[in-house]
């Protein structure tokens, strides 16, 4: 299904907020002065099951212009058309899609060939007043790519486009199983975490996949530079309320928005209230951005467990997809026939 | 000496050196317990963090076996399945004897069967004693089991009995409790489909695992699992292993994300070209 929300209007004409507005955010806001708990360890607890269900976009609508927070008036505005898109019975908003969808009335679907995704698949967005993930630039976007980079995208893209389907490694890392890449970055879609701490490591499972990282906290060196890994090598430490993690040594198969595998990828996890992950990243990256970028994405608290994404072992829809393929070659050869 | 007072006096030596073993077996743990050797964490549990794996060729056959060819020629000595004395107690499966025909037939197809070869997670035991490294994780409620094979990992649930698995998995449902210094985790719902082995060792959707780790040492844990199937086998059955420590400096889980090492044989037959190939 690639249908258009039937109503194409702006933030400017949505109904009034009296007539249909939600509970806000169940969710805590972000305290200050919050203190986490400590592990046996004397850590800040951290641990918990997570959701990355956002509805702030990566960049800031151009929209917004400057503005890094909605008013009051528009939040309520935007949880009053969340609910009418939600109970719309149209095509998922995943990822960025949901507040560009309230801000145009255009719904991009995630699933244009196949319109297999609907409402039914979407977790409860977590409804924020922040205009976009980015928080510097200030200004919310990415900064610019470097010309080399650029061209490295287009190169991907038109490799992408010719013979999508001829074989395996031409589809992506996501539909082949391998990896939803490091950070998993789409929110509203089985985004979910569980941080387990030791006195050694971090582990973050990553319920896409079944990915685990393991971040050890002994001050070790990186891993040999000539190690190359999918979602690269972690070290981290606890200071103050935070767990920082530096990472490196990124394979270049690895995809994360166009970056180089030499990028240095900094986190920092600061638990924010009982049930708020704050999750701030800054990429480092002097071979695709003219300068460094940070984000923070609000991870929420979830009751449920992590379940076993058993991705590869029932990839029956891979071999669908080139059998398919093959099948639409055979047929044009006979009809040129 | 009569043939009695002879058969009674090798009885009572064996008695003596079955008890003997026991005592030396049980004594070690008792001793590293006592000493306090093992590593411990802050709530006083035995500390099982840390990086582990197996040595020895059981990833090939729990049971006895002799070296035997294997599949392609042109991997020759390399590729050869090496001897084993096993780890089963008493040597064999107890299955049924349909089972076990099912097992040796396994073993005749067992490229094109084995769930492994096609980088499918390996379910338990069977990923304890696969030929790579497994990190745990353990907090108080939670231990963690990430296998370098597959990114497979698990979540050992502790003190929740009453937590029941949501869906049948690859890894199963792990629900974990102390008894002293010894893990204990109950293993249950996995997949029919894993195996055992390389030899076609096999199981249905009924199986419960019981596995128990105790340390023998610091580095050194006693890996005890108990396997339950009476869809397959006659009785439960138990094998023994040790996981070791890895001590070497560097190491570290690595990555062994096969799928990409999997997929010409799984679906190279419709990549565009593969038919023209064959003509």
């Amino acid at each position: 299904m690639n249908h258009q929300h039937p109503a194409r209007t702006t933030l400017h004409f949505l109904v009034a907020a009296s007539m249909l507005a939600l509970a806000p955010s169940l969710f805590a806001q972000n305290d200050p002065h919050y203190t986490a708990a400590r592990t046996i360890n004397g850590q800040p607890d951290l641990q918990g099951v997570w959701a990355n269900n956002s509805t702030t976009p990566l960049q800031r609508p151009e929209f917004f212009q400057d503005r890094a927070t909605l008013t009051e008036d528009e939040y309520q505005r935007l949880l009053a058309r969340a609910s009418e898109i939600e109970s719309g019975g149209g095509d998922a908003l995943f990822g960025d899609g949901f507040l560009n969808a309230v801000i145009t009335g255009e719904v991009q679907s995630y699933d244009p060939s196949t319109g297999n995704y609907d409402q039914s698949w979407m977790a409860s967005r977590n409804i924020e007043r922040r205009t976009s993930l980015i928080v510097d630039p200030p200004n919310g976007r990415l900064p610019e790519m470097r010309p080399e980079a650029r061209e490295r995208m287009t190169q991907q893209a038109q490799a992408r486009r010719e013979g999508p389907s001829d074989s395996y490694t031409s589809r992506p890392l996501q539909e082949r199983c391998i990896t939803y890449g490091m950070p998993y970055m789409l929110a509203g879609y089985n985004s979910y975490y569980q941080v387990v701490q030791s006195a050694t490591h971090v582990a973050i499972i990553q319920e896409m996949i079944h990915d685990v990282r393991l971040i050890p906290l002994d001050n070790s060196p990186h891993a040999d530079e000539n190690i190359r890994l999918w979602h690269g090598d972690s070290r981290g430490y606890f200071e103050g309320e935070s767990l920082y993690i530096e990472t490196r040594n990124f394979s270049d198969a690895s995809e994360f928005m166009g970056a180089h595998d030499n990028r240095i990828f900094k986190e920092k996890f600061t638990r924010t209230s009982d049930d708020i992950l704050r999750y701030e990243f800054t990429m480092e990256d002097d071979e695709t951005w003219v300068s460094p970028w940070t984000a923070v994405i609000n991870y929420t608290h979830s009751a449920d467990p992590i379940y076993e994404y058993a991705c590869h072992e029932g990839n029956y829809a891979l071999e669908g997809i080139l059998s398919g393929a093959r099948a639409e070659e055979r047929m044009a050869t006979e009809q040129s026939q | 000496m009569s043939h009695l007072l002879r058969k009674a006096s090798r009885l009572g030596i064996f008695v003596r050196l079955s008890l003997a073993a026991t005592l030396l077996s049980a004594s070690v743990s008792v001793f590293a317990a006592e000493n306090n050797t093992i590593p411990r964490t802050a709530d006083g549990k035995a500390d099982f963090n840390g990086l582990w794996q197996t040595i020895g060729n059981h990833h090939w056959g729990i049971e006895p076996h002799n070296a035997r060819i294997g599949p392609d020629s042109q991997w020759a000595a390399i590729g050869a399945t090496p001897a084993g004395t096993g780890i089963v107690e008493g040597g064999q499966i107890p299955y049924t004897p349909e089972a076990r025909a099912q097992q040796q037939d396994n073993q005749t197809h067992w490229l094109t069967r084995d769930p492994v070869v096609k980088c499918y997670m390996p379910g338990v035991p069977r990923a304890n004693y696969m030929p790579f490294p497994f990190q745990i994780v353990q907090s108080s409620e939670h231990i963690i089991m990430a296998y370098e094979f597959a990114s497979a990992n698990r979540i050992v649930y502790m003190d929740r009995p009453d937590f029941e698995a949501p869906i049948p998995s690859w890894m199963g449902h792990s629900l974990g409790h102390w008894e002293g210094d010894t893990l204990v985790i109950d293993v249950t719902e996995q997949m029919p489909d894993s195996w055992l082995d390389r030899s076609g060792n096999h199981h249905s959707e009924q199986l419960k695992v019981t596995e128990r780790y105790t340390y023998l040492s610091q580095d050194v844990i006693q890996y005890e699992v108990t396997l339950d199937d009476p869809n397959v086998y006659t009785r439960p059955w138990k094998m023994t292993l040790p996981l070791y420590r890895r001590l070497d400096q560097q190491a570290q889980l690595l990555e062994f994300k096969c799928v990409e090492f999997s997929e010409e044989l799984l679906y190279g037959h419709v990549v565009k070209g593969a038919q023209a190939q064959e003509e």
